[in-house]
């Protein structure tokens, strides 16, 4: 592999943040300040990535704000060999974008169906906590996607990284992080 | 189309049997090639972070996972130069005797063409040459002597030290695990901190990763390593008595031809076997080297039974390293375990981190919300994990065989078929049984299973070793019966799989092959 090749390979890695187009130009930020700003989504529609928000906050506290979506939304939108997502270590076969559709959208079909037509984001606390642990369970009537119990995992992977898999995670759990290479950005 | 100068000897794969196979060869004055289908890493790339750790494994596989027990691929599979072992955990148990005759003691699965003496030395020699940590004299319990490691063991923690009570409660013994790492600085490379990032890299050098070790070896005698490439088929001539070389797409994806006086296949497990099914010919029509029909079969895994336990002290879990503080073959008999068949190898101490597969926060997947927030709350000081690795028996009907699709490249995609046996199933719920009754005794505040879908761990099989073209496809050192310009390197050609990590026998095995290759070097160059 050229110099050239193994350097725009490379080109997240050794900033460790994670590159967002705004207005055709591209800028490195943490999920979190994607969040905060308003990036525009490029590849979750509003719809997914305000279920996957919700999705995200209710299987881990803090993952929302952290920047779940934003951080889904931006690894979808880059080659799958660049990937960070837990999907990517699960087996999920790329373009990963086909798995979150299919899963927020049988997550959304469900609720809809079993909440009187209100999507997930739409329902209260305690009925989304119920639904994700049907789900878990693989016991949501007419399910129509992906396996409850590997959305349930892939999804609750995502939350857990944005929320303690960061360096600002780790700290805010009080735990040593100890790197050799320090992500920048505390990413 | 071109077809490139051709080379003493071509390597598919830059992972720890390639790179041990280039070490050896390249110093032997030959002119190497490798082709590596990942990035050409740098440890300068290995960020501590579970994130980007991800970037050195695959993304999206050429594999369809079918069977009771489908085949976790990507967690353990690696991606680039150093393959799995720049991510792996650097546990260096080594098989025992028990491994290499199973079917001749218990006519159960298959035997080795070789015995535990023919592999001893060169058990040794791994040490001496990329660093091994432990206590040699301890672990001679269990096995023959042999030559002290050339590093004292490793630190150990609470979170390892907690478990030693609970273990003697049952009587299992246990010592100093062996690794790959380095406890003092050996051959200019430092000490471990104790970080617990290997997992993700260990971008220092105090975990021996191929890229540091063999590789590096390898590139200073002249090896050229092709990162991005990508092999599709290997050529043979028109009588089918030789391989000439490969075809494979390079950096930029163009169709290249290399030739080579020997090939070597030390592309992953699964791989190996695929590649040699898709270079079929009207002289091979099952694919190469498949006379006996076993091309493919025989895959096999590893499992584990592990214990979580909590206790009310700190026993640290961020501290130590991924791989192993404490390890015990104590269960290591084939019959150890009442009703069920094949043999267990125990580890104690493991770094925690939060996230990933391993993390912490894995450890009760059942919980989401303020519970599992609350758990890893009271988790992160007081958690930590027992793990008992189990023996899968060879099953012809795992195996690998090719699929309908094909890649980015035109290669049809393979599957792999995989489940486990009853005793497999009986031993894995007897070794978490046993977890459970060690971790009671430990005075853990709380203990559990960690259950879920029986995992598979590490690969075999595919391109067994054995006795004879009927009976396998290839000898013991790799070298397949029916071309014998054509070797096959890596635990595909473990016709058995023990219990313990396979890396440190990966090496052995390699390094025997390795040298035996360039020892009849004028009768096996085409």
């Amino acid at each position: 592999m050229s110099e050239i090749e193994r350097r725009a390979l490379m080109k997240g890695a050794a900033l460790s943040a994670l590159a967002f187009t705004v207005g055709g130009k591209q800028i490195l930020l943490s999920p979190r300040q994607a969040r905060a700003e308003n990036i525009p989504f490029r590849t979750l529609t509003p719809q997914h990535a305000e279920t996957l928000e919700a999705l995200g906050e209710t299987l881990v506290p803090g993952a929302a704000g952290a920047g779940i979506s934003n951080f889904v939304d931006q690894q979808l939108s880059i080659p799958p060999e660049e990937a960070l997502l837990e999907a990517r270590i699960l087996n999920v076969r790329p373009p990963y974008a086909n798995f979150y559709r299919a899963a927020l959208s049988a997550i959304d079909r469900a609720s809809l169906a079993n909440n009187d037509n209100r999507a997930f984001a739409q329902i209260s606390p305690q009925e989304r906590r119920d639904f994700v642990d049907q789900m878990r369970q693989s016991k949501i009537a007419g399910w129509q996607g992906p396996p409850g119990p590997f959305v349930y995992l892939v999804m609750r992977s995502d939350a857990v990284d944005v929320v303690y898999g960061t360096m600002d995670g780790y700290s805010a759990l009080g735990v040593p992080y100890m790197a050799h290479i320090e992500p920048t950005k505390r990413w | 189309m071109a077809t490139l100068d051709k080379v003493d000897v071509l390597i598919i794969g830059a992972g720890a049997s390639g790179s041990v196979f280039a070490s050896v060869l390249a110093k032997a004055g030959k002119k190497v090639v490798l082709l590596e289908a990942g990035p050409d890493w740098q440890p300068s790339d290995l960020i501590s972070s579970d994130f980007w750790g991800r970037r050195v494994k695959p993304a999206g596989i050429p594999f369809l996972l079918e069977g009771k027990n489908p085949y976790g691929y990507a967690y353990q599979a690696g991606w680039g130069v150093g393959g799995a072992a720049l991510h792996y955990f650097a546990n260096f148990p080594r098989y025992l005797p028990n491994d290499f005759k199973v079917k001749s003691e218990h006519n159960r699965g298959l035997d080795w063409p070789i015995n535990y003496a023919d592999l001893a030395p060169y058990y040794d020699k791994v040490a001496q040459e990329i660093g091994v940590s432990g206590d040699a004299r301890a672990e001679e319990i269990w096995r023959p002597r042999g030559e002290p490691y050339p590093m004292p063991p490793m630190k150990t923690f609470r979170n390892g030290q907690v478990w030693m009570k609970g273990l003697e409660s049952v009587g299992i013994r246990t010592v100093p695990a062996a690794v790959g790492m380095n406890s003092t600085t050996f051959k200019g490379r430092p000490a471990c901190i104790y970080d617990g990032w290997c997992h993700v890299g260990c971008p220092i050098g105090a975990l021996a990763n191929p890229v540091i070790t063999y590789l590096a070896d390898a590139r200073k005698a002249g090896a050229d390593v092709r990162a991005l490439s990508t092999v599709t088929r290997v050529l043979t001539n028109e009588a089918g008595t030789k391989v000439t070389g490969v075809e494979y797409f390079d950096a930029r994806k163009e169709k290249q031809v290399q030739e080579a006086s020997v090939v070597i296949l030390a592309a992953w497990a699964a791989q190996n076997p695929r590649l040699m099914l898709n270079s079929s010919t009207d002289k091979h029509p099952k694919g190469l080297a498949n006379a006996s029909g076993l091309l493919g079969k025989y895959m096999m895994a590893h499992y584990a039974s592990g214990t979580w336990a909590l206790f009310d002290e700190d026993v640290e879990p961020h501290m130590g390293t991924v791989g192993a503080q404490y390890m015990s073959y104590d269960r290591y008999d084939k019959t150890s375990k009442k009703g069920a068949f094949g043999s267990t190898y125990i580890v104690a101490g493991t770094a925690l981190k939060t996230s990933d597969l391993g993390g912490f926060a894995n450890a009760r997947l059942d919980l989401f919300g303020q519970p599992l927030a609350d758990f890893m709350q009271r988790a992160k000081r007081g958690i930590t994990r027992l793990t008992a690795f189990g023996e899968e028996m060879p099953n012809i009907e795992n195996h690998i065989e090719l699929a309908d699709g094909k890649d980015e490249f035109g290669m049809p995609l393979a599957k792999i078929v995989h489940s486990f046996d009853q005793d497999a199933v009986a031993l894995w719920n007897a070794n978490f049984e046993e977890g459970l009754t060690i971790a009671k005794a430990t005075g853990a505040k709380e203990f559990w299973s960690a259950r879920g879908n029986q995992p598979t761990i590490h690969l075999f099989g595919g391109t067994i070793m054995g006795s004879g073209a009927s009976d396998s496809v290839t000898d013991s050192y790799g070298q397949t019966h029916e071309i014998p310009n054509l070797w096959v390197a890596g635990p595909g050609l473990f016709p058995t799989e023990g219990a313990s990590n396979p890396t440190y026998t990966i090496f052995a095995v390699s390094q025997r092959g390795a040298e035996q290759l360039v020892s009849k070097w004028g009768t096996v160059a085409g």
